[in-house]
């Protein structure tokens, strides 16, 4: 009984933020995946912390779902995230932490999202870390997999990449059905 | 030409947003690294936008915000930080910065920022 309500409630929970008052920077089209070559992936996390605080053309808001390597509370922190739901990719037992071996949950979560929330926004960040728990072409195949789902409602993918951890096929293999955010980097 | 100032008090973070204005086309850049620069700068040059951090040395962007606005109501003022802090964004948005950008920003950002509260 308890266990019940405790769903209950969590499934009704917002997953909405409360937006921030300022403008939208990113034109991110729905239906599309976008990938970013990037390390750290800082482009990824403003464009998706962009898209759920403002509201798009219709003055609806977007609801995001963020999967990543990264431990939750600090994501939160920096980027004031307070009902977007975060999934760690870990190694780890516990609610809303993925084993990077686990591609059946992970796929799921990220499908189940997408049809609850067709306007929504996906950002999966680890994809090196899945890659180093898994076979590529395991880990392509959930790519593609949640990308056709993307490219069938209004939701987006963003994916960050970093360029230095793949071979020159294996990056042309997964950025073959997705956009790029070119971003210029200053020298540091 | 349009005149952007950007205030913070770090310095490779100025040289890297120089680094990106001129990259989207902007080349009339001063910079300063505190308050008081920041106000001299400001009266001294009349940009048309400040990029001000939220977060400086002494008196805050917040302050700094009220402070330019005050010599010069028609300036556009972009809010800066390296967290989203709801509390401190809505702040210097009541203070009367126009917008927020998260750093370290990127040039898709800022373009997206000066072509949105240009004239």
């Amino acid at each position: 009984m308890v266990f019940s309500l405790f769903k209950k409630s969590k499934a009704k929970r917002s997953l909405k933020e409360s937006g921030l008052g300022i403008s939208r920077k990113y034109n991110l089209l729905p239906g599309r995946c976008y990938v970013v070559e990037e390390s750290p992936p800082d482009v990824s996390f403003d464009a998706f912390t962009n898209l759920i605080n403002t509201p798009d053309a219709g003055a609806k808001k977007t609801v995001g779902l963020a999967v990543t390597r990264q431990h939750p509370e600090l994501v939160r922190q920096k980027y004031g995230l307070e009902n977007t739901p975060i999934y760690w990719l870990a190694t780890r037992t516990g609610e809303e932490i993925i084993a990077p071996t686990n591609l059946g949950i992970l796929t799921h979560t990220m499908v189940k999202f997408i049809d609850e929330h067709p306007n929504g926004v996906i950002l999966l960040d680890g994809l090196e870390y899945l890659i180093s728990n898994n076979d590529f072409n395991k880990v392509l195949r959930i790519i593609d997999q949640v990308s056709d789902h993307i490219s069938q409602s209004s939701s987006r993918l963003i994916l960050p990449v970093d360029p230095r951890a793949f071979e020159q096929r294996e990056l042309a293999l997964l950025e073959r059905n997705m956009e790029k955010i070119q971003i210029h980097k200053p020298a540091q | 030409m349009v005149k952007i100032l950007v205030v913070d008090d770090s310095e490779a973070f100025r040289k890297v947003m120089i680094e990106l204005l001129v990259k989207v086309g902007f080349h009339d850049v001063t910079e300063a690294s505190n308050f008081e620069e920041g106000v001299q700068m400001f009266r001294q040059e009349r940009p048309q936008f400040t990029f001000v951090d939220m977060i400086l040395p002494g008196k805050s962007g917040v302050e700094l915000t009220k402070e330019l606005l005050a010599i010069d109501p028609e300036t556009t003022v972009i809010a800066m930080s390296s967290i989203i802090n709801k509390t401190m964004i809505r702040q210097s948005l009541d203070a009367g910065a126009k917008d927020f950008l998260l750093k370290p920003t990127n040039a898709i950002a800022l373009s997206s920022v000066l072509t949105m509260w240009s004239d």
